[in-house]
């Protein structure tokens, strides 16, 4: 079994651990999860490493290839009279992708520590959904990626629906009908893909080779990006995605916002842009202005939500608003700041929640008017969420400024199929939200944590205790080590970019393909 | 000997009917294993008889790989309910339910309208293929109503029997007028010597309607709700499944057997009959209250899914929906399993009812949990990938729309399936409620069944066998 199998296997495997775990020894169900988490770590350090000694030669030949390289493939029949395989493997977008899944999970299971009621199920829900974004990830198949992918959205309804807090029913509903309602759009487009081809086989990379229509990719790319866009928060769709972050407890929010958000813009790249140039570059130029709408309309709605989670939620909106605009602007540079936004804003919300989790566990209140004055008691969660919502702004130095400069430059640079002025436009108005971002970012946080403290039992309260210390450390740190060192994540995905890149150029000339 | 495991089950049927008279009140406990022995036999004689393929009679009763798969279907679906039945007849309920009993008729008539189904597949003649039908369908008629002095089982009887015996009537006048048109009642002939024209539609109409009658095919499905409603809960489970699973293989005969090549431009309607199955089922599913009306509206609409195979006529389609079945009779039964243990129990038949039995029994409501979440299609489970096959023949017939809709509606029985497992973990439990046992013969088949759920879908096994006894079955029969 290879490496790509055990990435897979280890959570779930952890997940069938803390299942077998007695229910009342709630302390080795927690250890059990985070060790099962720590392995995957481990795991994830060998997969980068092993993936940079065997793609590194490569990556300059990857200037000219129209499909995409990949590594420590697996590939087993698995429905042969269908053309189904279980077909897994990476590639460099898929490394980024990883490291952020399992970098998360680890400090979402940390950033837990203190759930106690039905502590198992909690676990084993939350490490069965990670087995599925780890799935979706890793495979190659679009009938494996599918299950993935709807393997990944059903635990959010018990997740949120039992654990989670205020309105949780309607809105663990609303998340999952939503989501549900993307992926059969997802699956409409796949079985139209698979008949389309008339290869008989779901394998991605056959897929690649195939042509098909242009009156053909004219609807299926749409309905294939609006259904990734879904889980992707794409205005109008994304109403699902407030009320789900807010209801859900702090790991599910910190998984939801940070990870599973990534699977749409992650799905909108691998699937439709990779495999449907043509309906890309029709369609590109609509998704810009539409994610144009979502970014500001993200950071507007941010400016004036009171209660801490909504805020944050609704910078997602926003922030996700960015990946989709990358995947729109159709060029390098855009899709870098796609990949790298994805990973810096998977990073920085994932500490985003878990610093409201900490904050709310102390505060008891999540409304931001009656909060203040709270970097005198807990300095260094004050500190951590000033450094996430730098992050947020994209203050150069944290990784928010790399994403966000690279899908600016590549909205502005455009392509050669779409109106450069329209597109300059667009990516004008979007930058200007990062001066709406700032507005509430920094009046948001300056309410909370400086000035006087507004209530006498504040004064009592704790910092951050040694658990969650790691957990919000390893996240400060990556989000510095992206912005202060940004070639390791640039070179890891700009190789496995190019290929599609190539692709859309070439698409449009049938002689190009063989 | 082609004919052994339908002449199993009747010998079973038999002995249980003459044993009854014979045994005292306690030692009636043993006609349930009694017929469950009979339905094993015949299953195991079935499965052995390979290759399954050939004929008998004159050529009036044939087997073949689908009637090979759908003997097994029903033998299994039979096998289930027998056990699913025992505790309820046999007294072991906590809630003893008045008027129930007659263990001897109960099983002899299941076992008979078991047999009917069996050689339902098998018949290759008009006459074997209704009094078949008939036989399958009769005794269904009789178990609906098998608590005497309850009104609402009364009623649930009388009217599949007026509602059945109309369907019935349509099917014969049908089968009637194919008669009249080719003097022929082998149907490999009638299919040869059947020709496009307004006779051949009204008779098409005729059978299509008793069929979807027998399918809760909308508009004809009417009758589901309130049956499955009055009907005791292990009838409800055979009516969803082994009843259903008849009216498919009385469609197989129809469409592949007896209409043949007619049926080209039949596309369009097929589609818009499951659409509108599919959505109507789901739409009024949502505001159910009972649990076994909620299940009757869920499977009318996972008759629509079952629809979609017939699209194009091709030999996946085939595979799909005899996959589907299989997976269908392993969820549904799941379900039910869990509801009727419910009822034994509380005697309680309202959703709401089911309240914090996670806290109470973690792992019934688990098993239910992943039956629920088949019927959905969320994988892991095997109502997932069931469900993409047969997506996968609309899509193929070039019919996204469907698709969309098909899916859609998948996304919309979610909700209401929801709103059992939500009841289940996340409401609170009612005041002193404690765990609820449940006898070791039905905790050992909730679990089977259960499982059964994962491995479905994720082995390649069972797929790919289906496929390999179906591929080529319609050319065959072109022939």
């Amino acid at each position: 079994m290879g490496l790509a199998s055990w990435l897979i296997a280890v959570p779930f495997l952890t997940a069938v651990a803390v299942a077998l775990t007695p229910a009342r020894r709630v302390r080795m169900i927690r250890w059990v999860a985070a060790v099962g988490c720590g392995i995957q770590l481990l795991l994830t350090a060998v997969l980068a490493c092993r993936y940079w000694r065997l793609a590194s030669p490569e990556a300059a030949s990857m200037k000219d290839a129209l499909l995409s390289k990949l590594y420590l493939v697996e590939r087993v029949p698995w429905f042969p009279s269908l053309g189904i395989q279980y077909f897994v493997g990476v590639d460099g977008i898929s490394v980024a992708m990883i490291i952020l899944t399992s970098i998360i999970i680890f400090t979402g299971v940390l950033a837990s520590w203190r759930v106690e009621t039905r502590a198992k199920e909690f676990f084993a829900l939350l490490l069965i959904l990670v087995t599925g974004v780890f799935g979706v990830f890793l495979s190659f198949d679009l009938f494996l990626l599918l299950m993935f992918y709807e393997l990944a959205v059903l635990p959010m309804y018990l997740l949120i629906g039992v654990w989670g807090t205020g309105p949780k029913e309607y809105s663990a509903m609303k998340l999952t009908l939503m989501l549900l309602v993307g992926s059969a759009f997802v699956l409409v487009g796949i079985l139209a893909l698979y008949h389309g081809a008339g290869l008989h086989t779901f394998d991605l990379q056959q897929l690649a080779g195939a042509h098909f229509s242009t009156g053909f990719q004219r609807w299926v790319f749409p309905m294939i990006f609006v259904g990734f866009g879904v889980i992707g928060a794409l205005y109008p769709l994304h109403t699902w995605s407030p009320d789900g972050h807010s209801s859900a407890p702090t790991a599910v929010s910190m998984l939801h916002a940070g990870v599973l958000m990534k699977l749409g813009g992650y799905g909108a790249l691998r699937v439709a842009v990779y495999l449907l140039p043509e309906g890309a570059k029709m369609w590109g130029l609509f998704f810009m202005a539409l994610t144009t709408i979502n970014i500001l309309y993200g950071a507007f709605g941010a400016i004036v939500q009171k209660d801490l989670k909504y805020f944050i939620a609704y910078s997602s909106v926003s922030h996700c608003g960015f990946v989709l605009f990358g995947v729109a602007a159709l060029n390098l540079i855009a899709f870098k700041g796609a990949v790298i936004q994805m990973f810096s804003h998977g990073i920085m919300t994932g500490l985003f929640f878990a610093l409201t989790g900490m904050v709310y566990g102390r505060t008891h209140t999540r409304m931001i008017p009656e909060m203040g004055g709270l970097a005198k008691v807990m300095p260094w969660l004050a500190t951590a969420f000033y450094v996430a919502g730098l992050a947020s702004l994209g203050l150069p130095g944290l990784s928010g400024f790399i994403a966000e400069s690279h899908v600016f430059l590549g909205g502005f640079f455009g392509n050669p199929w779409m109106n450069g002025l329209v597109t300059r436009t667009l990516t004008i108005i979007a930058t200007l939200s990062i001066v709406v971002t700032a507005v509430y970012v920094l009046r948001g946080l300056a309410k909370v944590f400086q000035g006087p403290i507004t209530d006498r039992h504040f004064e009592k309260l704790t910092d951050a205790d040694p658990s969650e210390k790691i957990a919000t450390g390893l996240l400060m740190a990556t989000l510095f080590f992206v912005g202060l060192m940004p070639w390791f994540l640039i070179n890891l995905v700009e190789s496995s970019l190019m290929p599609i890149v190539n692709r859309l150029h070439a698409s449009g000339m049938a002689a190009a393909w063989h | 000997m082609l004919m052994l495991p339908e002449i199993i089950v009747i010998a079973a049927a038999v002995a249980v009917l003459i044993l009854d008279l014979f045994l005292t009140e306690r030692g009636r406990a043993a006609l349930a294993y009694m017929a469950m022995g009979g339905l094993a036999a015949a299953f195991l004689a079935t499965l052995l008889a390979a290759p399954p393929a050939g004929e008998m009679l004159g050529g009036r009763f044939g087997m073949d790989g689908v009637a090979w798969w759908f003997k097994l279907l029903f033998l299994l679906t039979g096998f289930v309910t027998v056990v699913i039945s025992a505790d309820l007849l046999d007294g072991g309920a906590r809630v003893r339910m008045r008027g129930i009993g007659f263990r001897g008729e109960y099983y002899c008539l299941l076992l008979f309208s078991i047999t009917g189904m069996m050689v339902l597949i098998s018949a290759r003649d008009l006459v074997s293929l209704y009094v078949s039908l008939e036989l399958a369908t009769i005794p269904l008629f009789v178990l609906a109503a098998w608590r005497r002095g309850d009104a609402q089982s009364g009623e649930a009887g009388l009217k599949y029997v007026i509602i059945g015996a109309l369907a019935s009537a349509l099917i014969l006048y049908g089968l009637g007028i194919l008669y009249g048109l080719t003097g022929q009642t082998d149907l490999a002939a009638i299919r040869g010597a059947l020709q496009d024209g307004p006779a051949f539609w009204l008779a098409a109409a005729l059978l299509m309607a008793g069929a979807g009658f027998k399918l809760t095919i909308v508009p004809f499905h009417m009758w589901a709700a309130d049956v499955y409603q009055g009907a005791p809960a292990p009838v409800t489970a055979y009516l969803s499944v082994g009843s259903k699973a008849a009216g498919l293989a009385f469609l197989f005969q129809l469409f592949f057997r007896v209409f043949g090549a007619n049926t080209a431009h039949w596309g369009m309607l097929v589609a818009l009959l499951a659409a509108a199955t599919m959505t109507l089922g789901n739409l009024v599913a949502i505001a159910q209250e009972n649990i076994k009306r909620f299940m009757a509206f869920s499977a009318i609409s996972q008759a629509g899914y079952f629809l979609l195979g017939f699209l194009g006529a091709t030999d996946d389609g085939v595979a799909a929906m005899l996959f589907y079945l299989l997976v269908y009779a392993a969820t549904n039964l799941t379900v039910f399993a869990c509801i009727v243990w419910y009822s034994n129990e509380t005697g309680r038949e309202e959703i709401k009812d089911y309240r914090g039995l996670s806290r109470t029994n973690p792992l019934v409501a688990l098993a239910m949990t992943v039956g629920l979440f088949s019927l959905a299609g969320i994988p892991p489970f095997s109502g997932f990938v069931g469900k993409f096959f047969l997506f996968s023949i609309a899509s193929k017939a070039g019919l996204h729309w469907l698709v969309a809709v098909a899916a859609v509606n998948s996304t919309i029985s979610l909700y209401y399936y929801l709103r059992i497992v939500r009841q289940m973990y996340i409401e609170p439990t009612f005041e002193g409620a404690e765990r609820l046992r449940i006898s070791r013969r039905l905790a050992l088949t909730v679990g089977a069944l259960a499982v059964s759920q994962v491995f479905l879908g994720i082995l390649p096994f069972f797929y790919e066998n289906v496929r390999a006894h179906t591929v080529g079955w319609i050319a065959a029969l072109m022939k």
